[in-house]
């Protein structure tokens, strides 16, 4: 066990990865010499060598279409997208033949693309974006999305074990600001939800940074028992566990960073809607960023990303009810 | 000036109450003749076995004739009233109208200005617990009954007299004599149990049983104990076929299926026996199941006859209060019934040592015209086999 950031959870179990398993290798841009825009790869070249951690051209779509070669063929590669913003020039890749080739073809593209995402820090339209709803919607691709250090480690190494391609939504605004124990060697963390705080009036279920929203909204609630569900993975999405918690609490607040229509919250409020009507005693309520493109000014920014106040409010409002 | 009759009559029968029913008892009637009624009102309340049900009129009109009186038990599709449809006009013009004389308000839901609306979880567990929703206080936003409302009644009752939900004997002491007379499904069981000791040539044969391996399972499970000695009971049933039988004078059916009765107490308004068609067919999870939906639904009085009928042996499970034997009445026309009490911890001798162990004593009743007590030890002998090689 030691401390660690939860970008240098993601560096170890990149590297502890590599060590264990030589199949395991990199693409991406500027990860090689340059040791990655946010320094996850930092080093690495000197340790596995260029022919492990690839540089390439600014071509998404080409380092997709690779690693789904690499990886049919047994190799176990790890995109790094820039910006998750990015993956949108490898979206025919990833949608139309990474996630439909065992389908098609019977066979398996244990590819893992990782996507630094989210706002909160000034980076303007293309460079704040959460987009794990486009993934959810396409059949064949898991996505998962980690809010601790422990669990980037554990779920990075899950993905890249896993037979299936594997989204991994590491958050940019957690990268240096969330810290925990990280156990050594390699490990997996399943994915399914966690529960980050018990409680039994009502329910916050979250996944990546918005966990840290929703457990600092929770600390000031005039006592009220909130629980928060950290769901860790959305694809595949832990259906029996937000059924428990809105078992259990009967009142939900379903909080994400992202846009709100379609996106994953709205797929959990569905669920809760289909399988937990029977258990609730409120409307199932929202917390998003409304569907406009994330502003770069920062006070701004503040104003459409979900922050503390409103989940309080909101959480306020419904224990009310 | 007389007006002229254009009435046509329309017929109120006694309902088919599920496919296996053939006769229903009338309880009371609601409406009386000249009175008005609506179509879908409810005009008299009848009974089937244990079961109550209130009939609602075919149609709108007068009541013109009532035919069966209370406490008559009639077959399916006898008239029991007929009802003149508007346009009739039945009473002489001597007489007031009657069709004007009964303006009762209409049942309000809630007492204030608009009807008050329920969460699902909330409907849901009144459902459970019988609770009245309209008398609920409730503390939400504009008096709204949450969830905590109806739970902290529900804690409050579970702390009175209202016992938690629970599978119980039939045999428990009469209750001490109120003045007045007996309920009706007091009466109706006192007859059951009275004419099966007339009839059944009843036995009751012990047997000890180490629960150690149920008890793991069960806890594994989360479920009671009793799902699984039903599982064993079924197991050695079909062992043991003779007992899974009806004997109705010389008439001796043996069954291939078991239909499992299961005594269900519903506190002060008696008990009642559910059955669990083809539980040969069900593991204990699945008999965990369906027990705990036929209890909820035998407190929450929504059982069709059909759900009390058909059972070839039965399990009473009395054993929360904490009482070790007893000797169960039989469910006629069955031969045999299995009583489950409380599993104590006791010092027992395991290999010529003393042992700690969760014990119970498996008490069956049955009935010497049927079997002998040889079958019957045998039949205790191959459930305490099963109960103590569980896995």
């Amino acid at each position: 066990m030691s401390t660690m950031t939860y970008l240098q959870a993601i560096s170890d179990g990149l590297r502890e990865e590599m060590r264990a398993d030589d199949r395991v290798f990199l693409m991406g841009e500027d990860i090689g010499v340059f040791g990655g825009a946010f320094k996850v790869t930092d080093g690495f070249i000197d340790e596995f060598g260029a022919d492990r951690v690839m540089d390439t051209p600014l071509a998404e779509s080409a380092i997709i279409g690779t690693a789904i070669g690499a990886g049919v063929v047994g190799l176990r590669p790890v995109c790094e997208m820039q910006f998750s913003d990015f993956i949108s020039c490898g979206f025919d890749q990833l949608v139309n033949v990474a996630g439909k080739t065992h389908y098609r073809f019977g066979l398996n593209v244990p590819i893992t693309v990782r996507l630094p995402s989210g706002g909160g820090f000034g980076g303007g339209p293309f460079h704040s974006q959460n987009p794990e709803a486009w993934f959810m919607h396409a059949p064949g691709l898991k996505v998962v999305a980690p809010s601790t250090a422990e669990d980037a480690k554990g779920l990075l190494i899950g993905a890249i074990r896993d037979p299936n391609p594997v989204l991994f939504f590491e958050h940019k605004h957690l990268y240096r600001r969330v810290k925990g124990e990280v156990p050594g060697g390699t490990y997996t963390t399943p994915f399914r939800a966690r529960v980050a705080l018990e409680g039994d009036d009502l329910a916050v279920i979250a996944y990546g940074a918005m966990v840290h929203t929703a457990l600092e909204a929770a600390e000031d609630l005039d006592g009220a028992s909130v629980r928060v569900l950290d769901l860790r993975s959305l694809v595949p999405l832990d259906e029996e566990a937000i059924l428990d918690s809105v078992r259990r609490c009967s009142k939900v607040v379903v909080l994400d960073e992202a846009n709100a229509t379609c996106a994953a919250g709205a797929q959990v409020a569905a669920l809760i809607a289909e399988r937990g009507f029977e258990d609730l005693d409120g409307p199932v309520v929202r917390v998003s960023t409304p569907d406009v493109p994330i502003p770069f000014s920062p006070p701004l920014e503040q104003a459409v990303l979900p922050s503390v106040d409103r989940v309080r409010e909101a959480c306020r409002e419904l224990l009310a009810y | 000036m007389s007006s002229s009759r254009t009435e046509t009559l329309v017929d109120v029968v006694m309902p088919q109450m599920g496919v296996s029913v053939s006769e229903g008892t009338l309880v009371e009637w609601k409406k009386g003749v000249g009175d008005h009624v609506e179509r879908d009102e409810v005009i008299c309340a009848i009974s089937t076995d244990k079961i109550d049900t209130d009939v609602e009129s075919p149609a709108s009109g007068t009541v013109v004739e009532i035919l069966v009186g209370v406490d008559e038990t009639v077959d399916v599709g006898t008239v029991m009233a007929r009802i003149g449809t508007e346009g009739a006009a039945p009473a002489p013009p001597s007489e007031p109208e009657p069709v004007a004389a009964a303006p009762s308000a209409p049942p309000d839901a809630g007492n204030g200005d608009r009807p008050r609306r329920y969460s699902p979880v909330v409907q849901r567990i009144a459902a459970e617990h019988g609770i009245d929703l309209s008398r609920v206080r409730g503390t939400g936003r504009g008096g709204r009954v949450r969830k905590q409302d109806v739970l902290a009644l529900v804690q409050d009752g579970a702390d009175g007299d209202e016992p938690p939900l629970h599978i119980e004997s039939p045999y428990r002491p009469e209750p001490s004599p109120a003045a007045g007379t007996l309920s009706r499904i007091r009466r109706q069981i006192g007859e059951h149990m009275k004419r099966s000791l007339d009839t059944a040539a009843t036995c009751t044969t012990w047997i000890e049983a180490d629960m150690s391996r149920v008890e793991e399972a069960r806890t594994r499970l989360g479920i009671t104990a009793l799902p699984i000695v039903a599982r064993c009971t079924i197991d050695a049933l079909r062992e043991f076929p003779s007992l899974n039988a009806w004997l109705e004078g010389d008439a001796y059916t043996v069954h291939d299926a078991v239909h499992l009765g299961i005594a269900v107490s519903l506190g002060e308004d008696g008990l009642i026996v559910p059955v669990v068609h083809d539980a040969q067919d069900l593991a204990p999870e699945g008999l965990a199941k369906r027990i705990r939906e036929l209890a909820r639904r035998a407190r929450a009085r929504e059982l069709t006859p059909d759900d009390v009928r058909g059972g070839t042996f039965t399990i009473t499970n009395p054993g929360q209060y904490g009482s070790i034997m007893a000797t169960p009445v039989i469910n006629q026309p069955q031969v045999a019934i299995l009583d489950l009490e409380a599993i104590v911890k006791r010092a027992v001798v395991v290999d010529d040592a003393i042992a700690i162990r969760p014990m119970t004593i498996l008490g069956l009743s049955w009935d010497h015209r049927a079997l002998d007590g040889a079958v019957a030890a045998q039949f205790l002998a191959a459930i305490k086999r099963r109960v103590e090689s569980w896995s």
